[in-house]
Parts: C-alpha cells; structure tokens; sequence
C-alpha cells in the first residue's frame, strides 16, 4: 500500500499537473533567495583583506561547483531509479540534469577562471579541483552525447543511465588520483575556498547562494522536464486535452 | 545440468583469438601506430637525450593509451553485424564470462604487444634503464585495464554507427587514473624511489575492472544491441 | 572597485546569461511542442473528415 505513492510519483501526467501547481511559487522563491544573496554579496559584504573585491566571485563560484557535483549525483540517482524500477519519469529527470549540470560546471570553471587572473596572475591552474571539474564536464557532456545519438527512446535512456552510472563510480577515484599527482608535483596547493577561515559577514552570503542555486536547480530541472513529458507524451490523450483549446475546435 | 562457468570464458577467447589471427594485419595496425608515432616524437618535441628522457614515460603512456583507444572500437563491432552477438546474449551461459574471454584476447591481441613492443620505444625515447621493468609492469596491468574499461565503452557504443569517436570521449575520463598511477610508477624507478606503492595501486584498479567491468559490458550489451 | 571590479561584472554577467538560459529555453520548448502538438490535431481531424467525406461518396 506504501508504494501507490511512489508509482504514483512516477507518472508523468502527475508530475506536470502538480508542478503546473507549485512551479509559479517555487520559482517566485528561488527568484527572491538568489537575489537577497547577490545583493548581500556583490554590494552589501565588506571587501576582503587581500583580494579585495573579486574574492566576490566566490558567491557565484561555490555554489555552482556545489550543484555541479550535486546534479551529477541527481542525475545518476534519477538513471538508477529508471533501470531498477523501469519508471519512464526517472529516464526523463536523468536527461533533463544533464545539460544544465553540464552548464553549472561550466559556470564554475568560467567563473574559477576569471577569479583566478587577478588572484594568482594566471587564468588556468591545474590542480586537482580544477581538473576534477572539467573531466565532470566530460562526463556530462559524455552522457548528454551518448543520449543524443541513440534518439529518443529506450536505448538512449538505459545506455545513459548505464554511462552514468560507471561515471559516479569513477568521480572519487579520479579526483583522488589527480589529486594525489598533483600534490606530488606541485607541494604549494592552492586552496579555492577557505570557507572555515572566512569571516562570519562574507560567509552568510554565501549560504544564501548556496540554498538559492539549489532552489534554482530544482525550478531548471522541473522546467526542463515538463519539456521532455510533452515530447515523449505527445501521442497522448491527456497532452492533446492540454492543446485542445488552443487549437481552436 | 549446469555449465561451468569456465566453458563460455575459453570458448570465446580462442574464438577472437583465431578471428584476430585470421586479420593479423588490421590486428597489427595499434602496434605499428604505437612505434610509428613515436618517431615522430623526437621531431617535434626535441631529439635531445636527456629532455626526451623527462618526458618518455608519459610519452609511451599516451601513446599505448591512443592505441588502445583506436582498437577497442572493434571489439565487438564484428560479431554486432554478424549476428553472433545476439547469438551470445541469448545463450543459456552466464554472460560476464564470455565477455572476459573476449576482452581477455582483446588484451592478448592488443595490450600484451604494445607491452612487449614498449622497451624499444623506451630506447628510442631515451628512457633511463631503471625505468624499464617498471614500464613492462605497469604497461602490462595498464593495457588491461584499458581493454577492460574501454569494453564498456564499446558495449554502450555498438550500435552506432559512427561511434568510435563518441567511444573516445566516453572512456577518457575512466582512463586517467590508470595513466596517472602508470606512469607514477616508471617515474617512481626513475627518481630512485619506490615503484611498487603505485604499481600496487594500479594493481588495485585491474583487480577492480576485472570485478565489475564485464557486468557492466553485459548490461550495456543487454540495452544497447537490443536497438 | 579598484579594478577588480571588472572581472567580478564579468564572471557574474556570463553566469546570469547561462542561468537564464536555463530557465527561457525549456518555456520556449515547451511552447513550441505545444503549438506542434496543435498542428498535429489539426492535421488528423482534417485527414478524418475527408476520409468519412470520401466514404460518405462511395
């Protein structure tokens, strides 16, 4: 009996009709998180000793590298659930977090690049984070590009889930790996963030954006999914009620 | 009555191996691009001894890295247009053991050559003769992995028509810790340190493909030649 | 902002533009598989009714 629920929540129609309901306010809040943080951060946190203002880069950077990393998980969890539990919804999460984990990261290393110029004089370091980040990006776009050549349908989905799937397996130990050569050639590490060091007033910002790109990630991920529903349902009879009146009978 | 679980795995490994006989030379050809390549290294990097020394383990590392990569396309490419896949997917014996056997002569065919073939390259490329064995080791257990890892690549990607390239692109990421720890290991020899700590991580990571590759070749066959 | 400010306008423009990106392009999707959809109804009803019209001749 607990499981209606579940089946429940892996049906399609349900899943637009509920969030026709709630995406409005979902993203009306999301809106008005992002842009008390941006504020807070850009204009209203003190400049840092050091750096001075382009330490505020990090109110764009940390949270995008948080969900990049979040969505690759979401997007394996959502793969899983599709080939364990055969549920068409999940397929479509999974291919819905692909781009946009794919346009977080890049965000990240963009916005980790520019912070890098006038912090340690050059555009590109290779570290371990860095690294890690952009072979995440190759591993999104890897799953993106594997889905994309097999079209639509039950291939695509599966084979990608599979890809993502080997690909969570593998992010540790690739990180630990770069990681670990990295520090055997180059022993003066830098460090990206020092959020345990950072001053209270820079720091709370910073969890606004943090909870703000989340709350963003999830209005981007229902977005896109309520695309993909209408694609793969379009033959449907409760998609063509939805387009009916539009149609002008 | 139960088959053994042996049965599939030396079937199919005398199978490819006899198969890769017959086409020894399109089998040859990731072993001539290995030593080819290299002699254009010294062209356009430098035909200094000792600069080349530097950076000869990384060198021979891609290289056998890129030959794996052109090769492991095939691996089931064939027997996906012949039929003999479907044919393997509908047989009554457990799946993953064949697979090894196939992946296993892949290796045989591929990697233990290209190892075999390196310490000329290491001549060619000056590598300094501490660095040797710890290149055969490494070389050997890395090759592997490749097949292994490049395997589930090939599985995802068997019913595409141009999907070497996206094959490429999906097992890079899987191969970097096998290269990072790889050539670890000769530049370890060659610094006077100890080579085993990353030869003995390296193995790790073979004994880790062995485990769970073919499961998941099985599972992508299982998907993707459905299609 | 003593120079720096330029890269902080920078990083944050191109991420602002990629953030919403995201959100526009599945609403216009969205709406242009509903207007697809549309078309697609339209097309059936007019093959139907010329079927049963040639039907109704023979």
């Amino acid at each position: 009996m607990s499981w209606q629920w579940f089946h429940r929540l892996g049906s399609p129609r349900w899943f637009y009709q509920t969030s026709t309901r709630w995406l409005p306010l979902l993203a009306l809040i999301a809106a008005a998180v992002l842009i008390t943080g941006l504020v807070w951060g850009l204009a209203v946190a003190p400049e840092d000793a050091k750096q001075g203002n382009s330490f505020r880069i990090i109110y764009i950077h940390v949270p995008a590298s948080f969900l990049a990393l979040a969505g690759y998980y979401i997007m394996a969890i959502a793969g899983a659930v599709g080939l364990i539990w055969k549920m068409k919804l999940s397929f479509m999460v999974m291919k819905s977090a692909a781009p946009i984990g794919a346009a977080l990261t890049f965000i990240a290393l963009f916005t980790g690049a520019i912070w890098g110029k006038p912090t340690w004089g050059t555009y590109w370091v290779w570290d371990a984070r860095i690294t890690s980040m952009l072979i995440l990006l190759f591993l999104y776009l890897g799953v993106m590009a594997l889905q994309y050549a097999y079209h639509s349908g039950d291939a695509a989905s599966k084979a990608g889930a599979i890809l993502a799937l080997v690909g969570t397996v593998n992010i540790p130990i690739i990180y630990k790996s770069v990681d670990w050569w990295y520090t055997l050639h180059q022993p003066a590490t830098i460090k990206f963030t020092s959020a345990p060091s950072m001053h209270i007033d820079m720091f709370l910002p910073l969890l606004v954006m943090i909870v703000g790109f989340y709350l963003f990630y999830a209005v981007a991920l229902i977005l896109h999914t309520r695309s993909e529903i209408l694609r793969r349902e379009r033959k449907t009879a409760w998609v063509r009620e939805l387009v009916e009146p539009r149609a002008g009978v | 009555m139960p088959q053994s679980t042996n049965s599939g795995f030396s079937a199919w490994l005398k199978r490819d191996l006899l198969l890769a006989y017959r086409r020894r030379g399109e089998a040859a050809s990731p072993l001539i691009f290995f030593v080819m390549v290299s002699t254009l290294i010294p062209l356009v990097l430098t035909p200094e001894p000792t600069r080349l020394a530097m950076v000869a383990a990384g060198l021979i590392w891609i290289m056998a890295l890129l030959a794996t990569l052109l090769s492991v396309e095939g691996l089931f490419a064939s027997d996906y247009q012949d039929g003999s896949l479907e044919q393997l997917l509908i047989s009554p014996q457990l799946l993953p053991m064949p697979l090894l056997g196939k992946i296993t002569a892949h290796w045989l065919t591929t990697g233990l050559p290209l190892t075999l073939a390196s310490p000329l390259l290491g001549l060619m490329l000056s590598l300094p003769t501490s660095g040797y064995l710890p290149m055969l080791c490494s070389l050997a257990l890395g090759t592997a992995c490749f097949s292994l890892t490049g395997a589930v690549g090939a599985a995802l990607t068997v019913s595409l028509r141009k999907g070497g390239l996206l094959l490429s692109l999906l097992v890079m990421p899987l191969y970097m810790p096998v290269i990072i720890f790889g050539t670890a290991t000769i530049s370890y020899a060659i610094d006077g340190l100890n080579w085993l700590p990353p030869l003995a991580v390296l193995g790790a990571l073979f004994a880790a493909s062995v485990a769970l590759c073919p499961l998941a070749v099985a599972g992508a066959l299982r998907v993707t030649s459905a299609h | 902002m003593d120079g720096h400010g330029i890269y902080v306008w920078l990083a944050v423009s191109v991420s602002l533009v990629v953030l919403a990106w995201l959100v526009v392009a599945p609403l216009l999707s969205r709406r242009a598989l509903l207007k697809d959809i549309a078309r697609d109804i339209l097309r059936e009803r007019a093959r139907q009714s010329t079927a049963t019209h040639n039907q109704g001749e023979i």
